[in-house]
């Protein structure tokens, strides 16, 4: 056995699975430096989330620590662990060196 | 027939240097690309996110980032925008 990562979610459109990249890896190698730091997740409605990024996949569906939820600037709501479905995320960003 | 160039080609063309990137809503970014892949999900480093909205338009100001290209709608090399 040698895939471990677990089956992709069913989805409406085409399953975006690992495709050879372009270019070495960029956004692969971004997500590989980016587990255990600090990010700001903001998805397509503008709310953003900022945590520490336990792991993702390919479908940029992320598992987070510590999340708080930020509307329009301020805090709304904490969650101790957060699970991100990947279509709705805008962006990922560093809030640390990387 | 003149030679043509692809447009993954053009972006790749862009690596390392300043890209203005339009999305399908009214958001824009702008920053320098560190790469991409086939779906053109883009890794920028310090960016600024602009907002255009009603009130005006806000700017943030991000590290490095990978942005999600299910909605992007418009790379332009060696822009910073429209003060540009």
């Amino acid at each position: 056995m040698s895939d471990s990562t677990p089956p992709p979610p069913p989805a409406g459109d085409a399953p975006p699975a690992p495709a050879p990249p372009t270019h070495v890896g960029s956004p692969t190698d971004f997500l590989k430096g980016v587990v255990g730091k600090r990010v700001i997740v903001r998805l397509t409605s503008g709310v953003d989330y900022r945590g520490i990024l336990s792991c993702l996949d390919g479908y940029m569906n992320i598992a987070m620590e510590q999340t708080e939820e930020h509307v329009g600037g301020s805090v709304v709501n904490r969650y101790g662990d957060a699970f991100i479905r990947g279509n709705n995320v805008l962006y990922i960003s560093a809030a640390e060196a990387l | 027939m003149a030679s043509q160039i692809l447009p993954l080609e053009l972006i790749d063309r862009c690596i390392g240097s300043k890209i203005y990137v339009v999305m399908k809503s009214e958001r824009e970014f702008s920053g320098t690309l560190l790469g991409f892949d086939d779906f053109v999900n883009m890794v920028l480093e310090d960016v600024t996110e602009y907002e255009n909205t009603p009130q005006g338009r806000n700017s943030t100001k991000l590290a490095q980032t990978l942005l999600n290209g299910n909605n992007i709608c418009m790379l332009i090399p060696g822009s910073e925008g429209p003060q540009d």
